[in-house]
């Protein structure tokens, strides 16, 4: 078996190593004076080797001025401290070199050193195709650098849009109220009617202006969450109690069926009202009339999960991927058309509920009727009950 | 009671005055933060409604000016801003009550009457 390592096999196959080594190879004694140089070194300065044996190192090898002056110190420096130099690089014919110096030690016993090993290696494509990275890798960070900044510039003018718009629906709606609650003087039944339409569509457009700003800000991430200790089936009765008069003129169950000792998850209670509101407002408007809403609340692993189920039209299958993308609306044309809306509740619905580390996905079977699931994680420690 | 509007825009102003008017308060109005304290002083009211973005003085930084000068001042601020964490700012800052941009006249009205205590004759 041939030991690698073995001396007597390096020495006898040395020569045909150090030739075959790409490096270049210059041996030198402290006066600088070539005592040996490798194959490559022949190839690829094209000289021969009587024209550099023994000669002085800066005539073999015209670098820069500068380049050999440095070249000599360090390899004097080596010499006499017996110390290796390794940082060296520089250019040479063209070619970038990285170079490191070896003191050589005398084989006479004497281990006094008066040579050095110049060894070099060519890095020029090397460094060509370094510098050709961090070039791609200086556009790509400009592109990103612009296409957020063109992304930041988008929600800025939705921010603003959205802001803007506000004022006036303020003021539009105040005086559609005032109206509408007979304020303004009495008003008959044709006026009453035209007046609440007018006032249901401004709703709308306050919906939507506060859609916008929400979405805005799920796409720029600045989607915050207010983080405290919440009690999901009291938001789901407020949510319901708020949409019983909806509910009501359909002539709908709502039912909320909850297990008991649901512990409190910490979380955004506005923002969870948000959802609660939105799969319900859906359940009842997608549902025909004297249907059945259920909402239900368990307590189960790591997580809760609410149920929120209806005997509405349902969702045909190939649409069940899209409804949680941002201007999905149900329903074909008319109803979305009738209802005046953006079709973002869902998007944003899903968005909290990710926010909040849970996830939402829903069941559907068209004609008979859709269950919404989602969960959220609850907390290592249980909370203390609220009062 | 008396009601005192502070914002910068014409329309709000009035349609709040308006509305408040009609509801059976007194409103009087100051266009900036910085009238705000003046008028504060002047009128005495028993309650403040005050918007945040406006010219010369912020409402928040009012609405600590106000305080100061009078510790038991109701104030409410009603903002188009969407700013998480706004709500607590105002809060903190003592605030008493805090409504958004658009609202519904019942809900205003709920606050007010929550904030003025049982002091609202309807």
């Amino acid at each position: 078996m041939i030991k690698l390592g073995n001396s007597k096999l390096i020495r006898e196959y040395h020569e045909d190593i150090i030739e075959s080594i790409p490096s270049t190879i210059i041996i030198t004694d402290n006066n600088l004076k070539i005592q040996y140089a490798n194959k490559n070194f022949y190839l690829k300065s094209r000289k021969r080797e009587i024209e550099v044996m023994g000669e002085r190192l800066e005539k073999v090898f015209p670098a820069s001025h500068s380049m050999m002056n440095k070249l000599k110190e360090n390899i004097k420096n080596v010499i006499k401290n017996g110390i290796p130099f390794t940082d060296g690089h520089m250019w040479y014919h063209g070619k970038f070199y990285f170079y490191k110096i070896r003191p050589l030690k005398e084989a006479d016993g004497s281990r006094s050193i008066i040579k050095a090993m110049l060894l070099m290696e060519d890095v020029t494509e090397l460094t060509r195709l370094e510098e050709k990275l961090r070039d791609s890798y200086t556009k790509l960070e400009n592109a990103f650098a612009e296409l957020k900044e063109s992304s930041d510039i988008k929600s800025e003018f939705l921010t603003t849009v959205s802001h803007e718009l506000r004022t006036p629906l303020t003021v539009i709606n105040t005086y559609l109220e005032l109206f509408e609650n007979a304020k303004l003087g009495e008003l008959n039944e044709a006026q009453q009617e035209k007046l609440k339409i007018l006032r249901t569509q401004t709703s709308n457009m306050m919906e939507i202006v506060d859609d916008i700003l929400d979405t805005s800000r799920l796409e720029t991430k600045k989607f915050k969450l207010n983080r405290y200790p919440v009690k999901l089936e009291n938001i789901a009765k407020r949510v319901i109690e708020e949409l019983s008069k909806l509910a009501e003129l359909k002539e709908h169950t709502l039912t909320l069926k909850i297990h008991s000792n649901l512990p409190n998850i910490i979380g955004d209670g506005e923002r969870i009202r948000q959802v609660f509101n939105n799969l319900l407002s859906n359940a009842i408007r997608y549902t025909p009339n004297k249907g059945k809403i259920e909402i239900e609340i368990k307590n189960e692993d790591d997580h809760i999960l609410t149920i929120v189920s209806d005997t509405g039209v349902g969702i045909p299958k190939h649409e069940i991927k899209k409804i949680f993308e941002k201007f999905y609306i149900g329903g074909g044309q008319s109803l979305s058309r009738e209802a005046g809306r953006l079709g973002l509740g869902l998007s944003i619905t899903k968005g909290v509920i990710e926010a909040h580390g849970g996830k939402i996905w829903v069941e559907s079977t068209p004609g008979k009727g859709s269950r919404f699931y989602f969960t959220i994680p609850k907390v290592e420690n249980k909370n203390v009950e609220d009062s | 009671m008396k009601i005192l509007i502070v914002d910068d825009a014409e329309y709000i102003v009035k349609a709040f005055k308006d509305m408040l008017e009609l509801y059976g308060f007194e409103v009087e109005n100051a266009r900036d933060g910085e009238k705000a304290l003046a008028k504060y002083k002047k009128l005495n009211p028993n309650l403040v409604i005050m918007d945040i973005l406006m010219p010369k003085l912020d409402g928040i930084s009012a609405t600590k000016k106000i305080l100061e000068y009078d510790p038991e001042a109701k104030i409410i601020i009603v903002t188009a801003v969407s700013k998480f964490g706004l709500e607590e700012e105002c809060i903190n800052v003592g605030a008493k009550a805090f409504i958004r941009k658009p609202f519904k006249i019942k809900e205003l009205l709920s606050i007010i009457e929550k904030t003025l205590g049982d002091q609202v004759g309807k």
